[in-house]
């Protein structure tokens, strides 16, 4: 037992755990190509993905793909890096290969899907970034809390709040003031949680879960029997699409990125600067050391509560915002539990972005595509029965997450409440 | 022994309050999950009962559904006698009401679009041919859009939804036949049984992205079958403005009930479930009430599309006369949907 040796063994463990984790994805890509040329390989035609729309000043002709050499070109490259995984692959490109073989698969399965049909390419993009939107926005609110080690099971009746209170708001004083309370409403939730939580210690999940159902319950009244017969206060303005000058123009992604409302961009823009302020300040690595651990925090001087309290308090408010969402950037009125759920899928964007405000946007980007896409498979009548089309959004991000990301670890507080010595 | 003293005090008032309407009649409707105020389905049922309040004297209670799971629970919270007759509203709650009605045969049931084989003595089924009625909107689609593309899409899917979606679809391709045009329909094809669906009736944004999606297709008039879901596709079509894309009602008059945008509404799918629940209540109070079914259709007023209101101009005399002369063929059987 030398030294030497003590220092070798972990490597070599690491070594046999990397190599299998190697084998298993080269496996994984070889029977994908196998299923791709199975069960797809039979698709006559073209298939036609329409870049430009009616109104674009570049207009782009039609992406025509013959569909079944697509097939086997796809399959033969996934069979590719799935042997070259299998035999000799290194680790550093196993997530390399098995992401851009998962991606072969779903463009093979695209092509086959539209063989011999067509549909509108830019505008499936277009609906990716809005129906990502409110769960970026979910996922954003949550990172914030739980980073600071506060559980927001609330993130559901905070935009459930933001999108009653934008409507009610939008509605008498106008857009701007409607926008402006639904980011205070979803503060004052956040507050609310936070002094549940850090000052009387509640189980978190519990103040969550009860905050979701106040709302709710306050919401779907007032919905029933306010809104009913008033309608005048259930009828708020919709902020429109902002086009940027020269860059909406550019084709395909100039209508996903800069033809989208205030929401889109605000969303991007927040993901930009929670990232940096987070991980690239000073007051970023205060937050997140009370997250890991609250009582050398609390050593170094950090004031554990009022960090807390302030950062769940932020994440209200960006709730709140992602929750004005749904009725002044999408429908301007609201409906009992309008938000159906979208809280809890972006609370899962956090988990799958790995607590990181930009991996819970890829997350709520990977949510917004297989949603939109399983639309267009539901119009193109292929074969799947609809509700194994509803269900691709969740397997997608299942499966994403798990191959792709792997392992997550949540701040070494999460959920634990701090009791000052 | 405290508690108990406490209980009766106050289950004294409890009670005389639930005497107190007084009224020799009660009815109750237990909602869908779309809830009361839906601007459809369960809203339409619930002016049945509130017509018969003021007309027949009755008193109406509701009790919503928030999710699938209240169905059964709600129902047995109206039970023991405070309702003289309850109806609960869709097809999703056919399970629960069957179970509730068979335990309590004294109870007096009635459920829309729901048809029991065979029938119960106490529960009576309101169905309706609202393919017939979604023929002539599927026809009048066909004469008015500019693309040649109109699309549909629906709830869940269930034969209460998809029925809009057969009759407008049927209604689009006679129209084809008739003129040697190509219209085409997305979203649904009878055939399969497929096609497109939010699979809930609640996120009214999901009517929008639905639209929108439709919309880049190169639909123009879009049928959304989804109750308050629908309200979405029209701020959607709200925003394009109506040259670029209409959208047709479904349950009631969606141009009066959502009247800030009402101008979006080519028309409206009409299920009169409010005239059945009134002729239900009617029926149970004269008590000649039974279990079956009664069935609203074009011919008996039970079905029908809504004026045109503000199209009224725009649309074709020529086309409006066909029309009239579909809603004859259909009444006297020369019209068969779906050439069934």
């Amino acid at each position: 037992m030398n030294g030497a040796e003590t220092l070798q063994r972990p490597n070599a463990a690491i070594d046999l755990g990397a190599r299998r984790r190697t084998r298993i994805v080269g496996a994984i890509l070889i029977l994908l190509a196998a299923f791709v040329v199975v069960v797809l390989g039979d698709a006559p035609g073209d298939a036609t993905f329409r870049l430009s729309r009616p109104r674009d000043v570049w207009v782009l002709p039609d992406l025509i793909v013959p569909a079944q050499p697509f097939i086997y070109i796809a399959a033969a490259l996934t069979a590719f890096l799935g042997a070259r995984q299998f035999l000799r692959g290194g680790g550093r490109w196993t997530t390399l290969s098995l992401g851009l073989g998962l991606g072969l698969g779903v463009l093979a399965f695209l092509v086959w899907a539209t063989a011999g049909n067509a549909f509108s390419l830019t505008g499936m993009l277009q609906a990716t970034m809005v129906r990502a939107v409110p769960i970026a926005l979910g996922g954003l609110a949550a990172v914030m809390c739980e980073r600071v080690a506060v559980v927001n099971i609330a993130v559901e009746g905070m935009l459930l709040a933001g999108a009653f209170t934008g409507a009610l708001m939008g509605s008498v004083v106008g857009g701007w003031g409607g926008l402006l309370s639904a980011v205070v409403i979803g503060g004052l939730f956040g507050f609310i949680l936070a002094a549940l939580v850090v000052t009387y210690r509640m189980d978190q999940i519990i103040a969550g879960v009860v905050i979701n159902l106040f709302v709710l319950g306050l919401t779907s009244y007032v919905s029933s029997q306010v809104f009913a017969e008033m309608r005048h206060l259930n009828n708020a303005p919709v902020f429109r699409a902002i086009d940027i000058p020269l860059l909406s123009d550019i084709p395909v992604i100039g209508p996903m990125l800069f033809q989208q409302n205030i929401f889109v961009y605000g969303a991007l823009i927040m993901v930009a600067v929670s990232t940096y302020y987070l991980f690239h300040t000073r007051n970023g690595l205060r937050a997140r050391a009370v997250g890991e651990h609250p009582r050398a925090a609390d050593t170094l001087g950090i004031d554990v509560y009022r960090t807390r309290y302030l950062h769940v308090t932020i994440g209200g408010m960006i709730a709140g915002f992602g929750g004005a969402w749904f009725t002044l950037g999408s429908v301007g009125r609201f409906d009992e539990n309008m938000t159906g759920g979208r809280g809890f899928i972006g609370l899962a964007a956090m988990v799958f972005g790995r607590w990181h405000p930009v991996g819970a946007l890829m997350a709520a980007l990977v949510f917004g595509f297989t949603d939109s896409l399983q639309q267009k498979l539901a119009l193109l009548q292929t074969p799947i029965p609809s509700e194994f089309l509803a269900m691709a959004p969740y397997v997608a991000t299942i499966v994403v997450v798990a191959g792709l990301i792997g392992r997550a670890r949540p701040p070494a507080a999460d959920g634990k409440p701090y009791v000052k010595e | 022994m405290q508690f108990h003293r406490t209980f009766r005090r106050l289950s004294l008032p409890l009670a005389l309050f639930l005497a107190a309407p007084a009224s020799a009649f009660t009815a109750c409707q237990i909602t869908d999950t779309g809830g009361i105020d839906d601007n459809s389905f369960n809203q339409t049922a619930w002016r049945g009962v509130l017509d018969a309040e003021d007309q027949l004297g009755v008193s109406g209670r509701y009790l919503e559904s928030e999710a699938e799971t209240d169905y059964e629970a709600n129902i047995n919270s109206l039970l023991g006698g405070a309702c003289d007759i309850i109806f609960t509203i869709g097809f999703l709650l056919g399970d629960a009401t069957q179970s509730a009605a068979e335990a309590n045969p004294d109870q007096m049931f009635s459920i829309v679009d729901f048809a029991y084989d065979p029938p119960l003595p106490n529960v009576l089924g309101q169905v309706y041919a609202t393919d017939q009625a979604a023929f002539l909107a599927g026809y009048l689609a066909a004469g008015m859009t500019q693309t040649g593309i109109l699309g549909t899409f629906g709830g869940i899917n269930i034969p209460p939804v998809t029925v809009f979606m057969d009759g407008f679809v049927y209604g689009a391709e006679y129209y084809n036949d008739r003129h040697g045009t190509d219209v085409t329909v997305l979203g649904w094809s009878p055939e399969t049984r497929e096609g497109l669906f939010t699979n809930n009736f609640e996120s009214l944004d999901d009517g929008r992205a639905f639209a929108q999606n439709l919309y880049d297709e190169g639909a123009d008039i879009v049928l959304p079958v989804a109750g308050p879901v629908g309200l979405g596709s029209a701020a959607l079509a709200n925003e394009l403005g109506v040259d670029e894309l209409m959208i047709i009602g479904v349950d009631a008059d969606l141009y009066e009930t959502d009247p800030e945008r009402g101008h979006v509404y080519l028309t409206s799918v009409v299920k009169r479930m409010d005239a059945t629940v009134y002729q239900v209540i009617e029926r149970a109070m004269a008590g000649d009430f039974s279990g079956g079914v009664i069935t609203g259709t074009l011919e008996n007023g039970g079905v029908d599309i809504a004026p045109l209101h503000d199209f009224e101009a725009a649309v074709p005399a020529e086309l409006m006369a066909e029309l009239d002369e579909i809603r004859a063929g259909i009444t006297d059987g020369s019209i068969m949907i779906g050439g069934q």
